[in-house]
């Protein structure tokens, strides 16, 4: 699951579990980016956000700094901040459902205000704001993924059972003016990441997302690693800053994608991905560098998931945003790229499509499930 | 149990010593979601969709709001879920681990434990085991084992939950200093924003101060549960009773009054009985002592086990039984040899005219 429980603490308290994070440039609206913050796996109806935790997105100028084996982003110590923090909730809804309000604070002075579940959101000069309950846009099978890591064979079918049929979980939308909220300045290449963090005076980052799965997927597994065959590393990873890992775990993150990444490299019986003289896949630096990197000068097109990177190890020019689009398949992308690096036929987890794809508008993600099926439960 | 108040200590203002900046979810979001939870997976339940992991998972929430909101009806529905969770999953290990968490409150300590054997067997994680296995010798007066239970998951994952554990294993064994050191150093590992994890170690510490007669430091904890988790019965319950205690009676009473018309465990009428007969109101007081000791007879008849230490102290009180009192004294410590159980034996032996023996 994309980022799904993506340690003990997202499972201990699923309200700052941060689920997935899409960026992509507006497809009917060109100059608009948009930022979308899902939290709450299978989130229940009348979830609430946490009025402890701040939701956020930082967003960094970033350019390509080197191609071809080294490909390599530099990101700028530049930074915005987009942060949506929630009150407790007060009663006055309809059948006395209890209302609750948010403010979406950005580090470039605009401030706006939202009731959840307004589809309609609030705005500010440059910014406009959703946060509600949604369904899930994600799609996977977590069953066959479980087994291909277990029998270390390629296990998806097709179809493929999509263990988040239908399931809910709580929205942050953020659709942005590019030249009003970043100026011109800045090169067309941004990197985002998104954060919950725990509020007031002594701050913690509870989670992070930069690229879907690099903790459930390529960290999850232990069984390979050597160095640290019992450490459940996510939750440490969980706590990095994405824009600078400190030293203390660097190593450990290291070994363990050292280790994964050639497993996944061996599923299709080749090896697609040859490790250096000391050991290190050809990936593992990109892939730590964990944030989206998107260019708001090239077109959304489906598929644009790790172009950009797809394109840098090959040494060309991407020619879509990268990013990361709410109906990309983008679980079928990030396998291909580690079992045959795009060098065979497609891996496919054999679904394709959401429950339900994404709009076109505003807030793209389509409105939640109301009788969701059980979470975690195979669904054709 | 209610701990004895032992003193009248100055109370300085609540919560003051608590830092104010460690910031949780509030309650009412907590538990909105945590009943949201609930409602979703109880529909699943019922549409016969819930998954064996679902099952275990709704067994623990309806677990959690019963300790919240002091819910003995939800214990119940916790140990209902469970046994049909092992009827139906009977080679699940988080089947057999949900019965035991479920039996242990219920204290079958000696079925949870050999639940927890199964769950073992059947490759549920040791470590979890180990976990309520500590708890329930430590429930049970084994203490020496739990410690050395508590001290591996201390050495393996020094967290809010070992040393929460180490912490309660020396506030029991009466050791002040160095359980405050562990309580101490399990609320600065905290890295959540669940108020759940917090308010409960919080209240334990407040119980612990209670039962070594500091109303103040009792008052400063509980208050902080409390805070945190505006719905926790138990810490409202505990708090009203050191308010009267300080002579504040009418709010305690308020409280206590709301506690026992909406709680099904009789702990809170109880009270209500016992200060409203201090206080010389016998009517009131005896309206509340024949709920109290209604709903008693009602658990001891379900659950004999579970209720015997906290129904023997009414009949001490309240219900002014001894010999009633005695026997469910004796059945107490037929379950679990803890000082404080050989305590209220001795107690209601006093009490009944004769020396138990002990």
């Amino acid at each position: 699951m994309s980022d799904h429980a993506s340690g003990p603490r997202a499972v201990a308290d699923p309200v700052v579990d941060i689920t997935d994070m899409y960026v992509f440039p507006s497809p009917e609206r060109p100059g608009i980016l948009v930022l979308v913050l899902n939290v709450f796996p299978s989130a229940p109806a009348g979830a609430l956000f946490s009025d402890a935790v701040d939701y956020r997105f930082r967003v960094r100028p970033a350019v390509i700094a080197s191609s071809g084996a080294a490909a390599a982003f530099a990101v700028s110590e530049d930074e915005y901040t987009f942060n949506c923090r929630f009150a407790a909730p007060r009663e006055g809804g309809t059948g006395g459902q209890l209302v609750q309000e948010g403010t979406c604070t950005a580090s470039t002075g605009q401030v706006v205000s939202v009731r959840v579940n307004d589809e309609q959101g609030g705005q500010a000069e440059g910014l406009r704001v959703f946060a509600g309950a949604r369904m899930d846009p994600f799609f996977f099978d977590g069953m066959r993924a479980v087994q291909t890591i277990m029998t270390q064979k390629l296990a998806f079918a097709k179809p493929g059972n999509n263990t988040n049929f239908g399931q809910n979980c709580l929205s942050m939308v953020i659709e942005l003016e590019v030249a009003t909220v970043f100026g011109a300045k800045n090169s067309p290449l941004f990197a985002v990441v998104g954060e919950t963090m725990r509020a007031g005076s002594i701050t913690i980052r509870l989670e992070r997302f930069g690229r879907p799965e690099v903790k459930n997927v390529i960290l999850f597994p232990k069984g390979f690693d050597a160095v640290n065959r019992d450490l459940e590393i996510r939750d440490l990873y969980n706590q990095e800053d994405a824009f600078k890992l400190g030293p203390s775990y660097l190593g450990a993150y290291r070994a363990r994608m050292n280790a994964n990444l050639p497993f996944y490299d061996r599923l299709d019986g080749k090896t697609d991905w040859p490790l250096d003289a000391n050991g290190t896949h050809p990936l593992t630096e990109l892939l730590l560098a964990d944030f989206m990197v998107v260019d708001v000068a090239k077109p959304l097109a489906d598929h644009s998931f790790l172009e950009i990177e797809r394109m840098m190890l090959k040494g060309v020019t991407h020619e879509t945003c990268g990013g990361r689009w709410l109906n990309d398949d983008s679980m079928d992308i990030l396998l291909t790229t580690l079992v045959n690096a795009g060098n065979g036929p497609p891996v496919s987890i054999g679904i394709g499509q959401a429950t339900i794809p994404a709009t076109r508008s505003f807030p793209y993600v389509v409105p939640p499930n109301p009788n969701p099926p059980p979470a975690g439960r195979p669904h054709a | 149990m209610t701990p004895a108040l032992k003193c009248g200590a100055t109370i300085a203002s609540t919560g003051a010593a608590v830092d104010r900046e460690f910031v949780t979810t509030a309650g009412v979001i907590a538990l909105v979601n945590l009943q949201a939870q609930i409602d979703g997976q109880e529909r699943q339940l019922r549409a016969g969709r819930l998954t064996t992991p679902g099952r275990v998972e709704l067994v623990d929430l309806v677990s959690l709001r019963g300790q919240v909101l002091g819910r003995i009806s939800d214990y119940e529905r916790a140990e209902e879920l469970a046994e049909q969770l092992v009827d139906d999953a009977p080679g699940s290990g988080l089947a057999f681990l949900a019965r035991a968490r479920a039996r242990a409150r219920f204290h079958r300590f000696a079925e949870a434990l050999a639940d927890l054997d199964v769950a073992q067997r059947l490759g549920a994680d040791p470590a979890v085991l180990d976990a309520e296995r500590a708890a329930t010798f430590q429930a049970i007066g084994r203490y020496d084992d739990a410690l050395a239970l508590h001290r591996e998951a201390v050495e393996r994952r020094a967290d809010l939950n070992s040393l929460g554990a180490m912490a309660t294993l020396y506030a029991e064994r009466g050791e002040i200093a160095a359980a405050e050191r562990f309580f101490e150093e399990s609320r600065e590992r905290y890295r959540g924003v669940s108020p759940f994890p917090l308010a409960f170690l919080d209240f334990q510490r407040g119980l612990m101060w209670l039962a070594h007669g500091d109303l103040h430091q009792a008052r400063v904890w509980l208050a902080d549960a409390y805070r945190r988790l505006p719905y926790y019965a138990a810490a409202a319950g505990h708090l009203a009773e050191i308010e009267a205690a300080l002579g504040d009676t009418e709010a305690a009473l308020d409280q206590l009054r709301s506690l026992a018309t909406s709680s099904d465990d009789p702990d809170y009428a109880t009270s209500l009985a016992r200060i409203l007969r201090e206080e010389g109101r016998a009517e009131e007081a005896h309206e509340w002592r024949v709920k109290a000791a209604t709903r008693y007879e009602e658990l001891i008849a379900r659950h004999a086990a579970a209720f015997a230490d906290h129904a023997a102290e009414f009949w001490l009180e309240a219900g002014a039984d001894p010999q009633r009192a005695l026997w469910l004294a004796q059945k107490n410590v037929e379950v679990r040899q803890t000082p404080r159980a050989y305590e209220l034996l001795r107690h209601a032996a006093q009490a009944s005219g004769g020396a138990a023996a002990v």
